[in-house]
Order: C-alpha cells, then sequence, then structure tokens
C-alpha cells in the first residue's frame, strides 16, 4: 500500500534520507523510530507529497507520487507533526473545507465531517474555533482531517505528542481500529512503549538509513540472541573464574564482569547462551539465578542509533 | 476543480470576516470619500465634471499613491500567513494542483478587491443620481483601466505574499515592487533614454492617462496587465513549487 524505493532526499552537501526502501501493508501499522534529525519527518513529508525525493520512488496504492501526485494524495491521509489549521474557523468549518478540498461533493462532505467527528469524540467542540483547542484536540482534529476521505494510507508524524494518558490509550486503541479496517497506518514516534504497543513491525533510522526493520518480535529475539546473560553462583572463587574463562570465548570472556558472586557476559549467540547454562549446571557450583537480559525497544533503539554515530 | 472551487470559496470568505480587511476597506473608503469630495470643491471639477474620471482614476492620489501600497496589504495573509501559521503543509498536501492554489487565492483577492473599487464607483452612482452630467463611458472606461492596474498589483502583492512567513515583507515587498512598476518607467520615458522605447511601453501612468480615463481602451494596454499579472502569477507558481525543495 505504502512503498518507499531508494528514497533519498538531499539538501544541499546535507543527505536527509538516504536510499530508504520499505513497504507498508494493507491493515499493517509500521512504527518509524529514529533520533531527532535522523530524517522521519522528511520521509513522511516526501510519502505525503509535501516534498518531492531528489531520487528514488514512492507509491501509494499502486499512484506513483511524482506521476501521479494528485492520484496519491487522495489516497493518503497525513497528520503532520505540530498540526495546525486556520486559528479562526471552527472545527466544524474547517473539516467540511478540508473534505471539499479532498474531492468529496457537499453532501458527502458534510456526511464525512459528521462522522469523523463523531468517532474521534469531538462533538462538543464543532464549533469551536481552532485557536480554542488543546493539543490534544488539535491533534484530534488532524486525525480527522487525515480521516476525512476514507484513505487506505495513513500517513502520521509524532501523533502522540500532547496527549494526555488517556488520550494516548484511545489514540492507540483508534490506530488498531484502523489497521483493523484495512488501513496500512505509518507513524513515526519517539514514545517508545507506544511503539512497542502498536506496532506490527518497526522501522529504525538513523542519518536517514534504515537500521533495522522487521517484525517487533523478530528484531527483539535477534538483539536478544545477543543479549548478555546474568548468573548468579553459591560461590565464586579464582578457580571458578578460571575455569569459566578457559570455556568462554575470547569475545565472550572480555565482556565478563564480576560482581561478588553475580555475573554478567555477553555470549556470541544463543547457542553459547545454552552451552553455558550446561557447562555452569556440570559445576559443582549452585546456580541460584541464570537469566537474558532481553532487551526493550528502547534497548535495541538505543543500540541501533548509537554504533553507528559517526 | 471541486477542490479548487473549495478554495476560493475559503478564501474569499476568510477574507470577508477578516478584520484586518475591514480596517483597510474602511481606510479605503474614508481616504477616497475625502478625495473624492476635495475634488468636487476644487476649480477644475466645478467648470467640468467630465474631468472628475481622469482625476479619480488617473492622475490623482488614489492611482500614485493608494493603489501601489492597498493590494500587497490584502495579499499579505494569503500565503505568508499560511506559511507563518504552519497550515501551508496541510495545504500543500491535499489533492490540488499548485497553480490551482495560486489561482484561487489569486481569484479571491481580485474579488474582494472588487468591493474596495464598487465603493469608489458607487460615489459616482450618487453623485449622478444628484443630477451630475457624467459621462459614464469616460467613467467606465477609467472604471476599467484602474481594475486593471489592481489586477497587476494584486498579483505582483501575491509574489511578495509567497516568500516566507514575514508579514511586513510581503507586505512592503509587494508595495515597493508596485511603486517600482509604476514610477521606474516614467522616471526612462524620457527624450534620448536608450531605455525609452521599453519604458514607454510599460508607462503605466501614460496608458492610463492617455488611454482608459479619456474613453480609450487599447488593445495593447488590454494585453499589457493580464500578461503582466500573469508573470508574476506564474513566478507565485514558481515560489510554490520551490518552497518544496527546501527543508
Amino acid at each position: 500500500m505504502i512503498e518507499a524505493e531508494a528514497l533519498t532526499k538531499r539538501y544541499g552537501s546535507l543527505t536527509a534520507v538516504d536510499a530508504l526502501t520499505f513497504g507498508v501493508e494493507p491493515g499493517e501499522i509500521l512504527g518509524f523510530l529514529g533520533p531527532n534529525g535522523a530524517g522521519k519527518s522528511t520521509t513522511l513529508r516526501i510519502l505525503s507529497g509535501f516534498q518531492p525525493p531528489s531520487s528514488g520512488r514512492a507509491r501509494i496504492d499502486g499512484c506513483d507520487l511524482q506521476d501521479a501526485s494528485l492520484q496519491a494524495r487522495q489516497r493518503i491521509g497525513y497528520l503532520p507533526e505540530n498540526f495546525v489549521a486556520p486559528p479562526e474557523l471552527r472545527v466544524g468549518e474547517y473539516l467540511r473545507f478540508r473534505a471539499r478540498l479532498k474531492g468529496l461533493k457537499r453532501g458527502e462532505a458534510r456526511q464525512r465531517a459528521a462522522r469523523v467527528v463523531e468517532t474521534l469524540g469531538l462533538e462538543d467542540r464543532v464549533r469551536q474555533p481552532f485557536a480554542a483547542l488543546s493539543k490534544g484536540y488539535r491533534q484530534r482534529v488532524g486525525l480527522a482531517d487525515a480521516l476525512l476521505a476514507d484513505p487506505p494510507a495513513l500517513l502520521l508524524d509524532e501523533p502522540f505528542g500532547g496527549l494526555d494518558p488517556v488520550q494516548r490509550q484511545d489514540f492507540r486503541n483508534f490506530l488498531r481500529e484502523l489497521a483493523g479496517q484495512g488501513k496500512a497506518v505509518l507513524f513515526s514516534s519517539h514514545v517508545l512503549p507506544e511503539v512497542e504497543e502498536i506496532a506490527d513491525r518497526v522501522l529504525i533510522i538513523h542519518h536517514g538509513k534504515a537500521r533495522a526493520d522487521g517484525e517487533l518480535a523478530r528484531l527483539q529475539q535477534r538483539a536478544a540472541d545477543e543479549a548478555p546473560v546474568q548468573f548468579r553462583t553459591s560461590h565464586v572463587d579464582e578457580a571458578f573464574l578460571t575455569a569459566l574463562r578457559g570455556f568462554l570465548l575470547e569475545s565472550e570472556a572480555d565482556s565478563l564482569q564480576v560482581d561478588g558472586i553475580q555475573l554478567r557476559l555477553r555470549p556470541v549467540d544463543g547457542a553459547r547462551r545454552q552451552a553455558l547454562f550446561r557447562w555452569l549446571a556440570a559445576q559443582e557450583v549452585e546456580v541460584a539465578e541464570f537469566r537474558t537480559l532481553t532487551p526493550t525497544l528502547e534497548d535495541l533503539f538505543r543500540s541501533m542509533t548509537t554504533e553507528a554515530r559517526p | 476543480m471541486r477542490a479548487f472551487r473549495a478554495l476560493l470559496i475559503r478564501e474569499v470568505w476568510s477574507l470577508s470576516v477578516s478584520p484586518f480587511s475591514y480596517v483597510l476597506l474602511g481606510f479605503w473608503f474614508l481616504l477616497n470619500g475625502i478625495f473624492f469630495a476635495y475634488l468636487l470643491a476644487s476649480e477644475p471639477i466645478r467648470a467640468d465634471v467630465d474631468v472628475l474620471p481622469q482625476y479619480m482614476f488617473g492622475s490623482g492620489v488614489l492611482v500614485w499613491l493608494l493603489l501601489p501600497a492597498f493590494p500587497p496589504l490584502l495579499t499579505l495573509r494569503l500565503f505568508a500567513e499560511e506559511h507563518r501559521l504552519g497550515t501551508l503543509e496541510p495545504l500543500l498536501t491535499a489533492p490540488i494542483r499548485d497553480i490551482e492554489v495560486v489561482l484561487a487565492k489569486y481569484l479571491a483577492a481580485c474579488v474582494f478587491f472588487l468591493v474596495f473599487w464598487a465603493g469608489v464607483l458607487l460615489q459616482f452612482v450618487v453623485l449622478g443620481s444628484f443630477g451630475a452630467n457624467l459621462d459614464w463611458n469616460l467613467v467606465l472606461s477609467g472604471f476599467y483601466g484602474a481594475l486593471m492596474i489592481s489586477l497587476l498589483f494584486l498579483a505582483t502583492g501575491l509574489w511578495a505574499s509567497a516568500w516566507g512567513g514575514n508579514l511586513l515583507f510581503a507586505a512592503a515587498g509587494g508595495a515597493a515592487l508596485n511603486f517600482l512598476l509604476l514610477f521606474l518607467p516614467v522616471l526612462f520615458d524620457q527624450q534620448g533614454n536608450p531605455l525609452q522605447g521599453i519604458a514607454h511601453a510599460m508607462n503605466i501612468p501614460d496608458m492610463v492617462d492617455r488611454g482608459f480615463t479619456v474613453g480609450l481602451i487599447d488593445s495593447y494596454a488590454l494585453l499589457y496587465f493580464p500578461l503582466l499579472a500573469g508573470l508574476f502569477l506564474f513566478l507565485t507558481w514558481v515560489r510554490l513549487v520551490s518552497r518544496r525543495w527546501v527543508p
């Protein structure tokens, strides 16, 4: 539904987005992660048709954003970061205007505006000017705008910004519902637990390049394979440590940290982790605890975006 | 076309409810009213009322001072305000062509500026109703000339507005450009000046004084204003497209 192919954006000597290739299928929610300046908003602006790429292609529902820009834009619901509507316009007026701008007939525009108002709980705000709304309600108006023409693809730039916990929960549920209706949802966020909770897949970018792209569980598994293990034994003496170092590979031995009877090291893979567990079981020590420090999305995010820092 | 119509209506409505538009309109009517009353009391008009359109639409304060300044004040919000507020991004990601955005905003400004001129025309209507023997051909051709200049100055104002979110720049830049278009050709349209040919072809006061306000509408002037306005609309479109290339 949303396809990016070697998408690149340069501003003079600065490459904001560097040969980014990914796709979002109908019914899928892709969380788009990256530190500030990673190129997330630029990518979303390209996909929304606001900015053209320097090279590469982008397609929405099969419509090329450069060759068939209007058709592609008709299939997109876009919520920009810091969404703003004309301050003097009332919510209802704004939504009806936007529906007409998106090509809906007058009656249809009224109906769709009424429907998104109801869906997003804006009934008691329709007569208020945009300037009088709180941040949370402004975001809702932005999302209502994105949903007006019932587009198959949604691009949401930091949609959770400024929302309180209840609004966030509502918003998460709503995104799930939209994906359930077959919409492809691409959203960027800094709120990692949010991404962890609702994204089917995550795409982590840094300096405009994709660092990781895949199902969250799979990425976490990959990271878990390389995650450190922590174990506690009944006693640790020189003989035990010498034997342990003898068992460990060089890189594993280098990562060994000893803190009293608690030890931590990083096995090279899952098989080595199991081998370590078996080795410990065969020793004359009692193993009180043996656990893998499974990385959270935050750990994953940090490792993807710090090791590549120039 | 539906999107174009929606934007046009929205822009006209937006201009119609903006307090700033009414402040401008009030000043325009006030200054024109004072000028009109002053002219009526002046000796040349008392002697021959037929020269009144020439003073109102030609060699008067209206065209020389007010007209270059007012259109940019009206158009400044059309792009500069959108840019300042951050509403340009939702607009330009809607399924509407950039040229339609430019034309809808321009037409909206033109429609609203008609109200400015309608007030001036109303003064002539009122004068006629009091029994003044007006030559309506002169009034209407002078009025038409003033409209043509307005079309041009609204287009330059729109172009100035498309340069960014600085409202002062949009207003001052547009007005400065209009004054240059008005006065620069007059300065160079002198015997012996190597640029006289070009300057004469662009001499707006000359076109007005020798054409519109004396009842002559020549085909050159008929083409000159729409074409030059078209050029500035094209430049506005180029500016809008080029904005998409910057962060």
